[in-house]
């Protein structure tokens, strides 16, 4: 027993070794996935701060306001500043050039309003267009306001309560949390996160097997009087700890990422402190063991490297896809989600960034899945090492 | 010592893809690798397995290593069963074989102290081992280099010196004069001589191959295999009486390609 340790551990160290002078590929995956995480949530805080500048800015684009002398008063009293919308503003919004809707006034607008013909104001945008459609929302609640202003005004002449237009008040309250509104932009990090821990095991896991089949290596281990499963064991464990060594980079590269948030509003929303890493971590460490084991027991039936990666794109793609069916799924978390690895983890991440506990049930399906997908996966090698080893 | 007594193995063909017209439940095709071979290899002695390509000398070497499991037969290293108690065995065999893939990221020396430490040795141990194997292969320059671009030859002295880390006291290679030039055979040659003798161990070599001159030169003595048999054993002399050749090619000939009915 003593002796297979040993053997598990010598092939540990070699094989983690081995791995780590591989500098090419350890720094694509770094670049990949380590980096991507938080390079994307930068770029997305800084397009939410350009909303948020934008909403700031209190302007309004309009072609016509000359056409309009109450609309452009009482946009001022709004405080907006008027902006002359540029003559080719159509084809600037289909360009995306020019971030805002803009409001077209007809000729003879000022005259038809005060003989009540309800003349047409013309709020024209892209939907193609984000920016702009983003702020079409703003325009016509500014435009409503100025309608019920004047509305108002006309029955507060003719002597009629202007609540007679209004018989039930409506106020909206939001039950998310600040913590649950920010998952609608931090919703991609769990994804991120799997992803890295995914490629973290990739590589190391198809060299172990399916490289060490094409070197020609593997028949010359097997010379070796150790046991099968000792030598798949430390690869195994080598292969994991690469992988759950990606892991923690990911999830701390979240924690210098967050100061460098543009938007303040997506700084108070995105809260992941200390607490938070360490949780995904929990989350995480068991699901980058069973992707490893997974991961080997695919590669192990190849006989070369390029084709192991061919059918390891199944297991990348399934990892990638998994967690979209909380997307696509509006019932919400159903108890089945825990069984699916990553989808699991993905669930459960998610609830890590609304600040929400877990129960223990929660904890422990998706660790015991992750635990039986690891003993499968290193039996299946194990069992399929020799065979490997002369073919 | 090794012993190999009566030795078969067969393989069941694999189907590649669909075939049409295949019947549900057809007997599966079978290829007879080894059928009955039996030869003694003895210590301070070099055993040379002869044979022509496919006569089932790698199967019958993959059956010594433990990799495959025999049909029928009996194998055993210094009178441990192979089948029974491999790790055993194994512990007792440096085996050189066939594929003899290196560890391109890993220095020639960390490819052959890895070896020894799974031999259970201690690092110290298998670091002065490699140190003792690369002066005697004449490859003291190469230890400390990356083994990726290592020519032919170059692999090969690594290859072996990884095989012998655990100093077995038997060695068994499988062609191992596969891709080497006229130096590094005559190396390898020189270095099994030595191995042959009291100073180097008396060890029990047994290699394959279907080089002649490789026979004639080094083997003490040789088994010549062919359709999975072991078909005739001795020294080179008493293998040329047995024909009646002067030529050992011949005589090999003769040996090796005679019908299988004759065999029967």
């Amino acid at each position: 027993m003593k002796r297979d340790l040993h053997a598990v551990l010598t092939v540990l160290r070699k094989e983690i070794v081995d791995a780590l002078r591989d500098r090419r590929t350890l720094l694509v995956v770094l670049a990949s996935s380590v980096l991507m995480g938080p390079l994307v949530l930068i770029a997305l805080s800084a397009f939410i701060a350009s909303f948020e500048a934008r909403a700031e800015q209190r302007e309004v684009f309009v072609a016509g306001i000359e056409h309009a002398p109450s609309l452009k008063n009482y946009f001022e009293r709004q405080t907006y500043s008027i902006r002359t919308a540029p003559a080719d503003f159509e084809a600037r919004l289909r360009a995306s050039t020019l971030a805002d809707p803009v409001l077209v006034i007809p000729p003879g607008f000022e005259a038809a309003l005060l003989r009540g013909e309800m003349p047409l104001l013309e709020v024209v945008s892209d939907s193609a267009n984000r920016q702009a459609e983003s702020g079409t929302g703003r325009l016509n609640r500014l435009l409503s306001g100025f309608n019920r202003e004047r509305a108002t005004l006309s029955l507060a002449l003719r002597g009629v309560s202007p609540e007679l237009l209004e018989p039930a008040q409506v106020e909206e309250r939001d039950l998310a949390s600040t913590q649950t509104r920010a998952t609608q932009v931090t919703g991609m990090l769990p994804f991120f996160v799997l992803m890295a821990v995914l490629y973290g095991a990739l590589n190391a896991a198809l060299d172990t097997t399916a490289g060490e089949r094409e070197r020609g290596s593997l028949e010359p281990l097997l010379m070796n009087p150790s046991q099968r499963w000792a030598l798949v064991l430390g690869k195994w464990g080598a292969v994991a700890s690469l992988s759950m060594l990606i892991a923690v980079l990911s999830c701390f590269s979240f924690l210098p990422a967050q100061w460098l948030l543009r938007s303040d509003t997506l700084q108070a929303l995105f809260q992941f402190g200390l607490r938070e890493a360490l949780l995904f971590l929990a989350v995480l460490l068991p699901l980058a063991a069973a992707l490893s084991a997974v991961l080997m027991a695919v590669a192990i039936r190849c006989k070369s490297f390029k084709e192991a990666q061919a059918s390891s794109a199944v297991v990348v793609l399934g990892v990638s896809l998994l967690p979209l069916v909380t997307v696509f799924n509006l019932g919400g978390e159903a108890p089945w989600h825990l069984w699916i690895p990553a989808l699991a983890q993905n669930t459960l991440m998610t609830r890590v960034l609304k600040g929400e506990d877990f129960s223990t049930s929660q904890v422990l399906i998706p660790l015991a899945v992750c635990v039986a997908l690891t003993v499968l996966g290193v039996w299946f090698v194990a069992r399929r090492l020799r065979s490997a080893a002369v073919r | 010592m090794i012993v190999i007594e009566q030795l078969a193995k067969r393989f069941k063909l694999a189907r590649e893809g669909f075939s049409f017209g295949a019947r549900k439940g057809a007997a599966p095709a079978f290829v007879q690798a080894v059928s009955q071979v039996s030869f003694t290899a003895a210590n301070g002695c070099i055993t040379g397995l002869l044979g022509p390509n496919g006569a089932g000398k790698t199967t019958t070497l993959r059956m010594l290593a433990a990799l495959i499991e025999p049909d029928v037969g009996r194998l055993s290293v210094d009178g441990i069963d192979v089948v029974a108690r491999p790790r055993e065995a194994l512990a007792r065999m440096g085996v050189l074989s066939d594929a003899r893939g290196l560890y391109p990221r890993l220095s020639a020396r960390e490819n052959i102290v890895y070896y020894g430490a799974l031999q259970g040795m201690a690092a110290d141990a298998a670091n002065a081992r490699a140190e003792v194997l690369a002066g005697v292969l004449e490859m003291k320059t190469l230890l400390d280099r990356r083994t990726d671009g290592f020519s032919q030859g170059e692999r090969m002295k690594t290859a072996l010196a990884r095989a012998l880390v655990h100093d077995p006291a038997n060695i068994v290679l499988d062609e191992p004069t596969n891709g080497l030039d006229v130096l590094a055979t005559r190396a390898l040659r020189e270095a099994l001589r030595f191995l042959r003798t009291p100073e180097g161990g008396s060890k029990c070599i047994v290699f394959s191959t279907h080089i002649m001159q490789e026979v004639e030169r080094l083997c003490d003595r040789v088994v010549v295999i062919a359709h999975g048999r072991s078909v005739a054993s001795g020294s080179v002399p008493e293998l040329l009486a047995q024909t009646g050749e002067r030529d050992f090619e011949e005589a090999f000939v003769k040996l090796a390609f005679q019908p299988v009915e004759a065999l029967r």
